[in-house]
């Protein structure tokens, strides 16, 4: 299912450029919404965006006098938006009733460098198009949530360095002969509202119908219903799915690229820098490595390098 | 009484002269002036029987328009009313259940699977009993709808215990999926049945104690009096004769059935008005106070269950609440105003009291589950203690069914009461006018003979 290790790394490399050229379409792909504000300085910064570019860390992390991250040591925890219910990334195990997953691995390893105490989270379960509400109010400290990174997105709230590469595919059920979106126009393919996934699907030229839910779970329910004929969205994603219904499989290659960041608000950029010397520490101590053969499987590829603004 | 008149008026044989119109009294008394004794007796005596028959007729009919008003009350829309409020309380309950299994994580707790396994016969019970008795009334198409709907229900909610004890996230989204359907289709449906039911007991019940028919009936008997009266006087002025037996019978029969009539009507219209004032006007507003809290307690479930996921379920809650009250015009004191008086008052109150500090509980609930506590919240709305929101909540929902059950108590008693009022009394009211016609016949008829 996964493009072997060495593919891994000049994939990368590829699809960050693809990105750099894709950013400008894709950001007003994603703006057009009735437009309330025509932001012409945004388009004018986002065909400046480098959007896996982020902030260099000084140094290990650290937790300052006066830093955001000394406020939330006074309060207590860290307060993460994860997702409830994307198997192996961030989901709700019906068997303990704690949130488990490759997300919260990050999102723990955070807690240790500020508390020394990676429980010392409040997980707090948001859908995919409460992420970017819940990260500007303030409600969370740090959104964990199979978040693609994209020059739109970074209009509104800041990103870590690439802790996951992912792309979309197309998860059917076992029986279909879809390969891919192409053979899917006119036809009800699933993903959820506020996601990239949906975009795409809206913009796939074979016209499939996109079906928004609040979920991807609930992705899974309308296929095992017949309501849709796919499901599209990051494989890692369609990788939780199918491993919940044997009568599934996903189909055709990559035709996104999604790499994945913690979000945080731009109101603390000394949160981003402490965040991406965190993730920096994981990709060299074998953390990373760790969580990946546990959550994803193996062979485990090299982390997706950290890589900052100049 | 115009047809009464014009009976008298219009005899059975042929006119021999030119007939007046017929139907006016001047024109009566012309007539019955330009005739013999014997004609004239002969034309009182038909005149009288069918003014009997007649009137042995109307009461009839009035008494069974009463009866089965009466009857209607007792055995179809009260038993819907209370299938639908019934059917709506087990699948709220259900909803509410299994929502809270899924919340203590782990493997779902015994109690709870039979507790949902209870309200799903418990509705699927009263669905059958609801069907049987709905017939063809509006409340038939939303049962049908509960029928379809109620399999498909389970079966979801199956699916996503399945899932769950694999430890699949899918069955959260099964969950999810079944109590969109339970609070979209299901429960609109049940609170429909009630609501139809209720309508069609107010109905009934007004047909059973309304009150122009039996002023109708009464007009009616005053003018056979009248009539009777009138004929007996005419009778003693021309025959010398004081007493007349057969009209005296008829007299006696006709001031009977009225006397019958009278009591039945007042004594049952008591027992009905007693029925609603105490008994089906209490309950429906007290179930109505139920239904809301219920579906309040399935929204304090469905928050956590969706771990901050939205907050749709909380602002429900809130939305719920101020339905809910105590507080004027709110359906808990709406229930306490209704229940005053009735045997379940006192269970009333304690509920208006117990709300308030369910509220409070649950706000306890949502501080900490908002300050990342969730496991301490759970735990309050889950297990039982002092102060826990599962705990207040139980003893709310306790409170409003023992109040509904005795005023259930009232209404059916007083109900049936007031029905069983009108035993026997249609056939006794045709019986009793057959004796005054025959009464009429043959007072008069012996009179006839002695011109031959």
């Amino acid at each position: 299912m996964k493009p072997p290790a060495w593919l891994r790394l000049p994939a990368v490399l590829l699809m960050t450029a693809a990105i750099a050229a894709w950013a400008v379409p894709g950001s007003a792909a994603v703006t057009t919404r009735p437009a309330q504000h025509p932001a012409r300085p945004a388009a004018a910064a986002a065909a400046a965006c480098d959007p896996t570019a982020s902030l260099r860390p000084t140094g290990p992390p650290q937790v300052a006098r006066g830093s955001f991250m000394a406020k939330i040591r006074a309060r207590g925890y860290l307060i993460a938006g994860v997702d409830q219910s994307t198997f192996h990334f961030g989901y709700l195990n019906p068997l303990d009733g704690k949130i488990e997953g490759f997300d919260i691995d990050m999102v723990h390893a955070i807690a240790k460098a500020i508390f020394g105490n990676p429980n010392k989270v409040q997980f707090k379960a948001i859908s995919d198009a409460q992420r970017i509400p819940e990260v500007r109010s303030g409600a969370v400290d740090i959104v964990a949530h199979t978040m693609t990174i994209n020059c739109a997105r970074l209009q509104l709230v800041d990103f870590s360095t690439v802790y996951f590469d992912a792309g979309q595919r197309v998860l059917v059920e076992s029986n279909s002969r879809a390969k891919s979106l192409a053979d899917l126009g006119g036809k009800r393919v699933c993903a959820t509202a506020g996601s990239t996934s949906i975009a795409n699907i809206r913009a796939a030229s074979s016209h499939p119908i996109p079906v928004a839910v609040p979920f991807w779970t609930d992705c899974l329910v309308l296929l095992q219903q017949g309501d849709v004929a796919a499901i599209s969205t990051d494989d890692t994603i369609l990788d939780g799915l199918a491993a919940q219904d044997p009568w599934t499989k996903i189909v055709g290659p990559r035709f996104t690229s999604e790499p994945y960041g913690l979000a945080i608000s731009q109101q603390h950029p000394d949160f981003v820098r402490f965040v991406n010397a965190v993730l920096q520490q994981l990709r060299t101590n074998g953390q990373w490595a760790a969580s990946y053969a546990h959550w994803v499987g193996t062979p485990v590829p090299a982390p997706p390098p950290a890589h900052y603004k100049a | 009484m115009g047809a009464a008149v014009t009976a008298v008026g219009d005899p059975p044989r042929p006119a021999p002269d030119t007939r007046p119109a017929p139907g006016t009294r001047p024109a009566l008394g012309q007539f019955l002036r330009a005739r013999t004794t014997p004609a004239k007796l002969r034309l009182l005596m038909v005149g009288l029987v069918v003014l009997c028959l007649i009137w042995g007729g109307l009461a009839a009919w009035i008494v069974s328009q009463r009866a089965s008003g009466a009857n209607n009350v007792v055995g179809t829309s009260e038993p819907l009313s209370l299938d639908g409020q019934q059917i709506y309380r087990a699948l709220s309950d259900a909803d509410a259940t299994a929502a809270s299994a899924f919340l203590s994580g782990g493997l779902e707790p015994l109690a709870a699977r039979h507790r949902y396994q209870a309200d799903i016969a418990q509705a699927a019970a009263h669905l059958e009993s609801a069907t049987a008795a709905a017939g063809h009334s509006p409340a038939a198409r939303d049962l049908a709808k509960l029928s379809a709907g109620l399999p498909v229900y389970t079966g979801e909610v199956e699916t996503a215990r399945a899932n769950n004890r694999l430890g699949l996230p899918l069955g959260a989204a099964y969950l999810r999926e079944a109590s969109a359907l339970m609070r979209g289709t299901l429960l609109p449906a049940a609170r429909d049945v009630s609501a139809q039911a209720d309508a069609q007991l107010t109905a009934a019940s007004g047909q059973a104690t309304g009150l122009p028919l039996a002023l109708l009936l009464l007009v009616a008997a005053g003018l056979l009096g009248y009539v009777l009266y009138r004929a007996q006087r005419w009778l003693f002025q021309r025959t010398h004769r004081r007493l007349n037996p057969g009209l005296v019978v008829a007299s006696v029969a006709a001031v009977v059935s009225l006397l019958w009539l009278a009591v039945a009507f007042f004594v049952a219209r008591g027992d009905l008005l007693e029925a609603r004032n105490h008994g089906s006007a209490p309950v429906a507003a007290l179930a109505r106070a139920d239904i809301a809290a219920l579906q309040a307690r399935a929204d304090e479930s469905l928050t956590l269950i969706d771990a901050g996921g939205d907050d749709a379920f909380e602002a429900d809650f809130k939305t719920v609440e101020h339905r809910l009250g105590p507080g004027p015009a709110t359906l808990l004191t709406d229930a306490v105003t209704a229940a005053r008086g009735s045997p379940g008052a006192g269970s009333a109150s304690a509920a208006a009291t117990t709300a308030t500090a369910w509220y409070a509980a649950h706000r306890t609930v949502r501080a900490l589950d908002d300050n990342g506590k969730h496991t301490q919240a759970v735990r309050l709305v889950t297990t039982s203690g002092p102060g826990h929101s599962g705990t207040l909540f139980t003893r709310l929902d306790g409170s409003l069914t023992a109040a509904i059950a005795a005023d259930q108590v009232v209404f059916r008693t007083h109900a049936v009461a007031g029905r069983d009022v009108f035993t026997g009394l249609e056939v006794g009211v045709i019986v009793l006018a057959l004796i005054m016609a025959a009464g009429c016949f043959r007072g008069l008829s012996t009179r006839l003979s002695e011109y031959r």
